[in-house]
């Protein structure tokens, strides 16, 4: 039943506070609310588009600043550090337990680099995405240990010899191995693999009395062996490693090269090529980075902002051209042209 | 009824005396009495009894025409009381040609009569369609009056489209002494036959049949009990409210709806190609890259609010516009914007900021680092960054598609925004083993970010950029008529130029031949065609001119 329009009577009866409430009661339920009601004019439009560019366009630049201001080295090691003699057989070299897979590499630095230093391994080609893989986890057991048993979705690393496997799952069954150690001309760098994982990882995700149990027993090695000796929340490699990454090529913290380096360094890595990637044509490859105030090196960021910033320009020059040449006058009376009627 | 006294001069015996025989009946005594007295009367005058029409209902047709709606009138009256009614609130008028089908002879159904009378009033039908065909002048009006027993006939199967025919061509029709039956049948016949929207609107119960068959039924609650009421989807008091239930909320109801319909394309659209576009980057294995949560929360909590005040709030122009500019209307019946291109364009929207956004996402936080301490993205804190955006995204189109803003529509936009960064801090906040991967993803993960931020400041703009420059386009180039109405009352040019106003109130009305104004305009004609008649007259007269053979005109 529609309320009959006008029937202000029974609002003069009303005390003064309720009278405020039942007029506003009044307004929203005849949809008399007050509104603002705002109108794209040829100003605004102009005006909104110029904005948009006169911001986009500096925060392009110094974004992009920041980024070139990251400098990086990128090695890509995994081709290269197989000896000549195993190069058409590369499984075979990798699963070979008894051959020792150590590997030099010569990183030139080009531009001074200014500590920290991040080293990171980069993989390519890996999946630590896919559904069944991000699945394979215990995040109970991670935290309280051999105690919580119900970890199913850990299968087939759940058990081996009738044992449980702490930690266990597949993220951390293929746990990468492959180890660096850094020198410059012959004097080591001073390197920090400690506070590499995220702080609440350690202290909130990985218990302090959780300790590698029956781990990488089985008769398939998947990668890293864990030391039995140290809590899970100390081991930093594997916190690192069990944040499961977003995309197929994903780099992980290892280290910072707690030291300068100068133009012309030439850094000499001493690698252990332990990791499996060759099963799947997968790559490794090591970084070393420095970082600015936004992260690492990546100038899409700013080269997209410099994008939009530059179209909303050329869109707001549009529209001036457009509203000098054919000013439309506000509230046009010749409206209907659009022949509403019939 | 007339009045007349009759005056008595001398006393006059008026019964005859008890006690004679009581032969004559008190009746047969009455009849005496009154032949006696009823003679040298003087008429003093008459009162007759008007059944008036409701208030306010010749003002509420009138404006329902210039909205270009068609009426119909059915009603279980006689002709006479019908046209009457069709005089008063000017659905016929001096000027219109009446065409009325009706029985030659009264018949009994017996099978000869009743072919003949079928075919009596098919004929009929014919002719009159056919005079209407052959009719030049485009301000001739016509009005159809039929009855209901020439409707048994006409409403067969053979006879019906006929009859609908003609109906449909005629400015208003006029059904008297029909059955409760019967109009629903009209109804139907009218509904199914032109395949427009049909509304019926009646008080009694014998508008029952009719409320129900229409497409949308109103009834009116009063005098005759709520049947009408009971059977019908809207009730409203007084027939002149049915005025405001179209003009006003039809037109309101079918712009928000559209707008909202369109918008959840949108909506889902660009939050589920997003996560979709992800799956190529797993194998296909289907892992989201946004947690459980964020979907459950989509839907329901973050992106909800926004669009139900737009539905219930969203006013294109205010109320009183919409009742002064009838023509506004015809938004709805010709579908303006609910068309495919609006959809099509919404959905396409929708994708383009899927692309947008997965893609800005996905080649900022790449493979390096993206804090200052070196740390890389996990797929969490990705797919955190990535539905920050689609919130955002999402959140100020529609505040961009909104042209009314009052307090609710402001609190429950921003409002949604701000309750996913909350929900996100809070959530973060419990412990690891009802939050998951989401532990303290924004107070430590992403906040410090820089990059976060400016990702999100960037995927707004890209994402409403193309949307901002097409609606920016259609204002400046080729506005739509609310969109000049908003400007007129924007900069209150209504204020400082009323003529102009008046004068655009007055172009705003649909082409209609019903309706006192349309009687007015028809007078209008009429003298001024009279007027150069005798200009023509008055020139012959005075010899300056030959002969100035002016338009004719119907003689009325």
């Amino acid at each position: 039943m529609m309320e009959v329009e006008g029937s202000n009577t029974w609002m003069n009866r009303s005390p003064q506070s309720s009278f405020v409430r039942s007029k506003a009661l009044y307004q929203f339920k005849q949809q008399k609310l007050p509104a603002c009601k705002p109108v794209l004019t040829p100003t605004s439009v102009i005006t909104v588009f110029m904005l948009m560019g006169f911001v986009f366009i500096p925060i392009g630049f110094v974004t992009l600043r920041a980024s070139r201001d990251a400098i990086e080295i990128v090695d890509r090691y995994d081709v290269e550090c197989i000896p000549e003699e195993y190069r058409t057989n590369k499984l075979s070299y990798i699963t070979d337990s008894s051959i020792l897979k150590n590997c030099t590499r010569y990183l030139k630095v080009q531009k001074f680099m200014k500590a920290p230093i991040f080293i990171y391994y980069q993989l390519d080609n890996y999946y630590q995405n896919h559904r069944r893989y991000v699945k394979s986890r215990s995040d109970q057991q991670l935290l309280h240990g051999q105690e919580y048993t119900h970890t199913s979705a850990c299968e087939p690393e759940e058990s081996s010899n009738g044992l449980p496997i702490v930690p266990c799952g597949l993220i951390a069954w293929s746990m990468f191995n492959d180890t660096f150690t850094f020198a410059r001309e012959s004097a080591k760098l001073k390197v920090s693999r400690s506070n590499i994982a995220w702080k609440s990882d350690r202290e909130h995700k990985f218990g302090k009395d959780v300790y590698p149990f029956n781990f990488q027993n089985g008769s398939l090695i998947g990668g890293a062996k864990l030391d039995p000796k140290v809590p899970l929340s100390d081991q930093e490699d594997f916190i690192v490693w069990m944040r499961a990454a977003a995309l197929l090529s994903f780099r992980k913290l290892y280290g910072r090269i707690e030291e300068d380096l100068e133009p012309g360094n030439v850094v000499v890595v001493n690698l252990m090529n332990n990791y499996n990637t060759y099963s799947f044509s997968g790559q490794k490859k090591l970084i070393l980075s420095t970082s600015s105030w936004l992260g690492g090196r990546n100038d899409f960021l700013g080269l997209t902002y410099l994008v939009v910033g530059a179209s909303s320009i050329v869109i707001s020059i549009i529209f001036m051209l457009l509203h000098l040449k054919n000013p439309r006058p506000y509230g046009d009376n010749s409206w209907n042209k659009k022949s509403l009627s019939s | 009824m007339v009045t007349a006294p009759h005056f008595i001069r001398e006393p006059v015996h008026l019964a005859t005396s008890v006690d004679e025989d009581d032969a004559l009946s008190d009746g047969q005594r009455l009849v005496e009495v009154s032949d006696m007295m009823e003679k040298e009367l003087i008429l003093v005058g008459a009162t007759a009894v008007e059944d008036k029409l409701q208030k306010g209902v010749p003002q509420c047709i009138d404006n329902l025409a210039q909205a270009g709606l068609k009426i119909w009138v059915l009603t279980g009256d006689k002709m006479e009381t019908a046209i009457n009614i069709g005089y008063a609130c000017s659905l016929l008028r001096q000027g219109m040609k009446q065409i009325s089908i009706s029985f030659a002879n009264v018949e009994e159904s017996s099978q000869n009569s009743e072919t003949a009378a079928k075919e009596s009033i098919l004929m009929q039908i014919t002719n009159a369609s056919q005079m209407i065909k052959i009719e030049k002048d485009p301000h001739a009006a016509f009005a159809l009056i039929i009855d209901g027993k020439t409707l048994t006939y006409a409403l067969k199967d053979d006879a019906k489209y006929q009859f609908l025919a003609l109906a449909v061509v005629c400015a208003s029709v006029i059904c008297c002494r029909v059955s409760p039956k019967q109009k629903a049948l009209i109804t139907r016949l009218a509904k199914e036959g032109t395949g427009k929207t049909t509304l019926a609107i009646g008080d009694g119960a014998n508008d029952v049949g009719m409320i129900q068959e229409a497409d949308i039924g109103v009834g009116i609650s009063g005098v005759e009990g709520m049947q009408a009421v009971m059977a019908s989807d809207f009730s409203i008091a007084q027939f002149r409210f049915l005025e405001r239930l179209l003009v006003v909320h039809g037109h309101w109801c079918y712009k928000r709806i559209a707008q909202m319909i369109c918008y959840f394309f949108y909506k889902n659209i660009a939050f589920g190609l997003t996560l979709f576009y992800f799956e190529a980057f797993t194998g296909f294995s289907g892992q989201s890259i946004f947690n459980d949560s964020y979907l459950l929360l989509f839907n329901v909590v973050l992106t909800s609010l926004p669009v139900i005040s737009l539905g219930v709030f969203e006013q294109d122009v205010p109320s009183d516009v919409c009742l002064e500019f009838p023509a506004l209307y015809q938004q709805g019946p010709k579908n303006l914007f609910f068309d495919w291109y609006r959809i099509l364009g919404w959905m396409g929207n929708g994708v383009y900021a899927s692309i947008v956004i997965f893609t800005l996402n996905l080649g900022i936080f790449h493979v390096q680092s993206f804090r200052s301490d070196g740390q890389t993205a996990d797929m969490n804190a990705m797919g955190t960054a990535m539905f920050t955006c689609i919130i955002w995204a999402v959140n100020v189109q529609i505040a961009l598609t909104m042209s009314h803003f009052t307090w609710i529509q402001h609190v429950m936009i921003w409002g949604s925004i701000g309750a996913w960064y909350i929900f996100l801090a809070l959530y973060g906040m419990l412990p690891p083993k009802l939050s998951g991967n989401i532990f303290h993803m924004l107070i430590e993960v992403l906040a410090p970010a820089p990059i976060f931020w400016l990702t999100t400041l960037l995927v707004i703009a890209a994402t409403t950029l193309p949307y901002l420059f097409h609606i920016s386009y259609q204002r400046s180039v080729n506005p739509l008529d609310h969109h000049i109405i908003q400007e007129i009352k924007h900069f209150k040019i209504d204020l400082e130029d009323e003529r102009m106003w008046k004068r655009e109130k007055s172009k705003a009305r649909e082409k209609t031949k019903i309706g006192f104004t349309a009687r007015v305009d028809a007078k209008i004609r009429q003298l001024r065609v009279k007027l150069q008649r005798k200009h023509s007259v008055l020139s012959v007269m005075s010899g300056t001119s030959s002969n100035d053979t002016t338009s004719n005109s119907q003689q009325t």
